[in-house]
């Protein structure tokens, strides 16, 4: 049942950057440090840039021809074995191969990641090549961001849960590399290092998980067969929810969620792409896309038989996104800012699948597709948003760098004291006045909050409105829901806050240190993804009327396949609901988001720029209502600042600690007996073994005695064995 | 298609055999071609007679033979694979005198393929193993040697293959007989062909006494069987196996030990091992795959065709236990022998031994599937059948490579030392890999060439063993055939075997280069392409084996087993 056409070649789309892998390796040891390579070819860059051009352009193709089918192809066939029944006469066979699976999940994915992948490819090369401390290892860093991207996409195109694991694990390694690309600096080592472990506890398991079920479908962990309604229904829901919740650990890991969240913040230690790409736009996705792969398993199932899981994944969810807006709130450093943000806007897509999983584990179909859009629409809108986030910082921090340096009259040799010294060009408290001086980075990072915010018409507010009001309908039918419905208005109103705050402080205010006054936007190539996102994040209502028309229509639920239609329903969804609670319901969290969060950072950050400098008009009044209610308000934050709460926020709520700890007690103490079992006994063990099959060998090799002699009378002996043995027989 | 011996269909359908055959008597005469002339007796009259006398300078370079040879082979070889590639192959059986001889079938073409690209890739080697030295100018006396001797390497390099083609199309065990011999003597002569080193000799004498030991008692089975049938036709002596009597059985024994020389099973190869280090190493490689596959024909030929069990009797063949015990020991044996040996060439014999056990373990579990139990039992035959020709045939890809890469050691002086290896990935970073590639292969690490065949035949035993007990839910292991426990015998031999495989992995990549071999390895262009063809079949076939796979199991077909 395999189509034709395009999606033939989409195997393609991760094969292309898993060639240029090794190339660009190469490549860059043999040419490191030539003319030609740095400056023509940016260290690799240009070709990374090619092959996720060509990439995105097939990934394109395939979407155009499959927005609104699924397609499956199979794409190679390792081998074939088959069993015999005797008594049914069946036949049962068994494919070991690769294939590709293309449905609304995969296109919305392949989308994302594919054109991410390019634009932070455009991205890299205007921040990785014009960074002295780069030189003569980018080849290094575009090899493996295109074996990453590989991955991604590897991942979102199978056809089965192995590949789709083994794709996993490759985005896992590359992101072990990536985030300890400067490995010689000690915290990025233990940075890459905390990731790698972290997540690896959720991935294993990911593997009980899917052994589980693998054992569960009979041997089957290819979509095919999994997602069969009948294959579904043979399965004993308990053990599927068993299998189902293990495998979402491994999604809890990925996408650094609470309890496994620890790595993400350390994980900002790596080059800003890589923290653009991975940590923002694709790779903590791959946990949202494997628990809403798990979609089908919950309408197949017997109603309210998955139930518990739905409300697990959405409790996490919603305590994840209110506890890391509780973080984000006293961080000063730009990125963890971000990172922080990132955790909280991945809770809300969990609370919105998990409400999605429970709508279509008990029977509510309409719904669930809604809640399913929703959430897959916010995923898109962040990937868009944070992408476009990190990149503008990344923007700010390499300008902050360049100013420093003029500042600092290091121009003539940047190499000695780069990173040595102890001014930090990320700490938003050496920032401020930022708008004038980089109008482009500003107003994308101005839309990007807003889209994160939820500012009405801008990205992020469809998908948002979509996931609470989901959320709150399943607390309407099911009490514990309340909590995470709960928690995330909540995290609305802590998201206005945290993203207010982060760019008044950044670019409101009166510089706050020498640097920011020097601060220009110069470096070429950045701009264009920036400008390209900003317009992206806009233009959401775009593809939120495709949303409404499409990404829901596979659940055979879609209403709306004419694109103004979608619109219209989309608006009126948000501000003209027919159900009063939910209208109510929307204006609270529009409320919260818009008004509440921004009053309160305005109040405490905001300012008036220099004398002189004037923003872009578009910001220029978002600096001036800020400078009035800051200076109306006299708000005093000290007593906070210097209170418990505040103290243990910053030691992330002393998560990090407890592991720490638990990790010294515990684990190193197992180590030290598991390395005592190894020498002591099992090195014992093989040494025997070793030492007496090469006495056996020595012996069975003395019987070649190298005598024609013996050699007959051996075959002889033989001969009569076989005599013997025959006769036995016969 | 039945025809008569050098009809005008036999010419036809023996053509790439043909052209084996003339390129053979194009190699006796080319480098003989002279200015001699042939006196009328009584006149004056002076006849250009071309045969002897002094040699022409372009027919009489020592270049010619190696080039003949080869491109014989090659043209041969590509013939073959067009015909049977596709699958739409006729059947031409030869007769004289109502005596079926030879029969051209998938079976037959399938082995022709076989052998052909064993000596093919061997010829290619010994291009640049056994150079010759064709500049002007004095020669020193080795060089004098390789030249004198080409056309005798690449004669009875082509007497081998077409002795081994007679084995594959014999229908009569006497043809089957003298083709075996045909190919035995001409390898016999090759192992020892470098005479003036003292090993070279001594192996290919020693070679040739055990090896004439074996034959004659394999002759004795012969005329045993004779006897018995009155006939050595292979379907006359199927037909009438079920009434043999007991000399019948004595008979098959003695065959048996003839066929288990060829294969080198466990106590018949002791030979081998002393064999494959003297002589060069493609002639050891086309020892190790072709010569070995020669054996698996015999084998096949009396014990699944002429003694198997009939269809739809009970009972396992007669021959099983004695297969099977044999093919433990041999297996075990030529392992345990492997993991302490320190000579590259007896290491691979040894593990060409092992190998052997493997697919006597698999023809085993033919002779043991509960005939008549179950439908098509056939089916299941062959597809065990077809696991070992498989097997048979990506051994020349991965077994033959590892012995070329060793050739090209020999080039620069011995390699009968593990310490000749040694730090070869850091010498060529290519061939080391390459060496390490058919080492895994060997070993059977997936996704190579090694592993698909390995899996073939453990699948096949074990479905023979379990067969309809699987998926018919608990299985216990009272209910489980006892051919299971080869299953897990090899399985076992296979986990020793990593072991010393792999340490040629470490030496190579690990170990410092030994004095005197600091230098890059030396060039030869057609060993290379010769070991990178081996490369690039080791891995394609690990990975889409599907038409050869397709292939064996059409060869197993045309057995008409069952």
């Amino acid at each position: 049942m395999s189509d034709s056409g395009i999606i033939d070649y989409a195997v393609l789309i991760p094969l292309m950057p898993m060639l240029a892998f090794p190339v660009i390796l190469f490549l860059g040891r043999l040419f490191n440090g030539t003319p030609t390579w740095v400056k023509n070819v940016k260290e690799g860059g240009i070709i990374a840039l090619t092959v996720m051009g060509a990439s995105l352009v097939l990934a394109l193709a395939v979407i155009k021809e499959h927005m609104h089918h699924v397609g499956t192809a199979n794409v190679f066939t390792w081998f074939e074995s088959s069993w015999w029944n005797s008594e049914t006469g069946a036949i049962t066979t068994k494919v070991f191969g690769v294939g590709i699976h293309i449905d609304h999940l995969t296109v919305m994915l392949l989308f994302v990641a594919a054109f991410l992948c390019f634009l932070i490819n455009i991205f890299s090369i205007g921040y990785m090549n014009t960074d002295p401390i780069n030189d003569n290892r980018n080849h290094r860093f575009y090899a493996e961001f295109v074996l990453f991207c590989s991955g991604m996409l590897g991942m979102v195109l199978a056809d089965s849960f192995l590949w789709l694991f083994i794709f996993w694990e490759l985005m896992g390694l590359c992101s072990y590399l990536l985030i300890g690309f400067y490995y010689e600096r000690p915290s990025a080592a233990y940075a890459a290092k905390k990731a790698f472990l972290t997540t690896r506890v959720g991935d294993v398991f990911l593997v009980i998980g899917l052994v589980m079920l693998w054992n569960l479908f009979d041997g089957h962990l290819d979509y095919a067969y999994v997602f069969n309604k009948e294959n579904i229904a043979a399965v004993d829901s308990g053990d599927l929810q068993l299998a189902l919740g293990m495998m979402f650990i491994g999604a809890v890991g990925k996408s650094a969620q609470f309890p496994l969240h620890v790595w993400l913040p350390d994980a900002m230690e790596g080059p800003t792409p890589v923290s653009a790409l991975i940590h923002a736009a694709t790779m903590v996705n791959a946990g949202l896309y494997l628990v809403a792969r798990m979609f089908p398993f919950f309408g197949g199932a017997e109603l309210g038989a998955l139930s518990t899981l739905a409300i697990v994944i959405a409790c996490i969810g919603g305590i994840t996104a209110v506890m890391a807006a509780l973080i984000a709130f006293v961080q000063m450093d730009l990125k963890k800012v971000l990172a922080y943000s990132t955790m909280s806007q991945l809770a809300y897509i969990f609370t919105g699948l998990g409400s999605a999983l429970w709508f279509a584990n008990n029977g509510y179909d309409e719904l669930a597709a809604f809640a399913m859009g929703a959430s897959l629409f916010h995923l898109f809108n962040h990937a868009m948003a944070k992408g476009m986030l990190f990149m503008a910082s990344g923007s700010v921090i390499h300008e902050m760098h360049h100013a420093h340096h003029e500042v600092a009259h290091h121009d003539d040799d940047h190499h000695d004291d780069h990173h040595d010294d102890h001014f930090d060009a990320q700490s938003m408290e050496n920032m401020g006045g930022l708008a004038s001086r980089m109008p482009i980075t500003a107003t994308a990072m101005f839309v990007g909050s807003m889209s994160i915010i939820g500012i009405p018409l801008i990205g992020g507010f469809w998908s948002k409105e979509g996931i609470i009001a989901s959320a709150w309908q399943v607390a309407l039918k099911e009490p514990i829901f309340l909590l995470p419905a709960i928690l995330i208005l909540i995290g609305a109103g802590m998201t206005g806050f945290y993203m207010s705050r982060m760019w008044f402080m950044t670019f409101a205010g009166k510089p706050k240190t020498e640097v920011a006054e020097h601060v220009h936007e110069q470096t070429a190539w950045i701009p264009i993804p920036l400008v390209t996102l900003t317009f992206m994040t806009l233009g959401a209502i775009v593809f939120a009327g495709m949303h409404a028309g499409h990404w829901l229509g596979d659940f055979e639920s879609g209403h709306y396949t004419n694109f103004f239609d979608g619109i219209g329903y989309e608006l009126e969804h948000v501000f003209l609901n027919h159900d009063t609670f939910l209208l109510v319901l929307t204006y609270v969290a529009i409320g919260l988001s818009l008004v509440l969060g921004p009053s309160f950072a305005m109040a405490l950050y905001g300012g008036s720029l220099d004398d002189g400098q004037k923003a872009k008009p578009w910001m220029q009044w978002a600096i001036n209502l800020s400078a009035k209610v800051n200076s109306r308000s006299k708000f005093d934050n000290t007593e906070w600042a210097n209170s418990s709460l505040s103290n243990s926020l910053h030691k992330r709520l002393h998560f990090d600690d407890v592991y720490d700890a638990a990790m010294m007690k515990i684990v190193v103490g197992f180590s030290n007996l598991a390395a005592i079992f190894d020498t002591k006994f099992i090195d014992g063990v093989i040494k025997t073994i070793e030492s007496t099959s090469q006495q056996a060998s020595q012996r069975v090799r003395a019987l070649t005695t190298g005598s024609a002699r013996d050699y007959i009378m051996m075959t002889a002996l033989g001969t009569l064995a076989i005599f013997m043995l025959l006769w036995g027989v016969a | 298609m039945t025809t008569e011996v050098f009809s005008t269909e036999f010419w036809t359908a023996f053509a790439p055999e043909s052209i084996l055959v003339v390129g053979l008597l194009l190699i006796f005469i080319i480098p003989n071609l002279g200015n001699s002339k042939f006196r009328i007796p009584l006149t004056k009259v002076h006849v250009p007679w071309f045969l002897g006398g002094r040699r022409f300078k372009l027919t009489g370079s020592p270049a010619i033979p190696g080039m003949l040879a080869t491109a014989t082979l090659f043209t041969a070889l590509g013939m073959m694979i067009i015909e049977t590639i596709d699958g739409n192959m006729d059947t031409t059986t030869v007769t004289s005198g109502g005596i079926v001889i030879l029969q051209i079938d998938n079976f037959s073409r399938y082995f022709e393929i076989l052998f052909l690209s064993a000596a093919l890739l061997a010829s290619m080697a010994s291009l640049d193993r056994i150079p010759a030295h064709t500049f002007q100018g004095k020669k020193s006396l080795e060089e004098m040697y390789d030249n004198r001797r080409q056309a005798d390497f690449y004669i009875l390099m082509l007497t081998t293959a077409v002795g081994m083609c007679m084995v594959a199309l014999a229908q009569d065990l006497f043809v089957l007989f003298v083709g075996l011999e045909l190919a035995s003597l001409a390898t016999y002569v090759l192992v020892g062909f470098h005479k003036e080193s003292k090993a070279g000799a001594e192996s290919g004498v020693k070679y040739f006494i055990v090896g004439s030991v074996a034959s004659g008692v394999g002759l004795y089975g012969l005329s045993l069987l004779y006897l018995e049938f009155g006939s050595l036709q292979l379907t006359t002596l199927a037909a009438n196996w079920a009434d043999a009597s007991i000399l019948g059985t004595i008979a098959l024994g003695l065959v048996l030990v003839g066929f288990g020389f060829k294969v080198s099973a466990a106590p018949f190869h002791f030979a081998a091992p002393d064999a494959y280090a003297g002589a060069n190493s493609p002639v050891a490689g086309v020892l190790a795959t072709a010569s070995k596959a020669m054996g698996m024909i015999g084998l096949i030929r009396v014990l699944l065709v002429i003694a198997l069990p009939e269809a739809n009797s009970e009972g396992s063949a007669v021959w099983l236990y004695a297969l099977a015990i044999l093919s433990v020991v041999t297996m075990t044996w030529g392992n345990i022998a492997a993991l302490g040996s320190k000579n590259p060439k007896r290491m691979l014999a040894y593990s060409s031994v092992a190998h052997a056990g493997y697919m006597m373990a698999a023809l085993t579990a033919v002779g043991a599937w509960r005939w008549g139990e179950i439908e098509a039992p056939g089916d299941y035959a062959e597809a065990i059948v077809a696991a070992v020709l498989f097997h048979l045939f990506v051994l020349v890809a991965f077994k033959l490579g590892a012995f070329l890469v060793l050739g090209l050691l020999e080039m620069e002086g011995g390699a009968s030392r593990l310490s000749a290896l040694a730090g070869l990935a850091r010498r060529d970073p290519l061939i080391g890999t390459a060496m390490f590639i058919f080492m895994l292969a060997l070993a059977g690490v997936p996704p190579l060439a090694g592993f698909m065949s390995k899996f073939l035949v453990i699948a096949g035993i074990v479905s023979a063993s379990i067969g309809e007990l699987w998926m018919n839910g608990t299985v216990s292991f009272s209910d489980i055939h006892w051919i299971w426990w080869l299953a897990l015998a090899m399985f076992l031999n296979s986990a020793i075997s990593v072991f010393y495989y792999l340490r040629i992995g470490v030496v190579m990549f690990l170990d410092v280069p030994e004095e005197g071999r600091r230098k890059p390895l030396p060039y030869g262009a057609s060993i290379r392409m010769a070991i990178w063809v081996c490369l690039v079949a080791t891995v394609i076939l690990g990975l889409s084996g599907d038409t050869l796979i397709d292939m064996c199991y059409r060869a197993a077909e045309s057995l008409n087993l069952s």
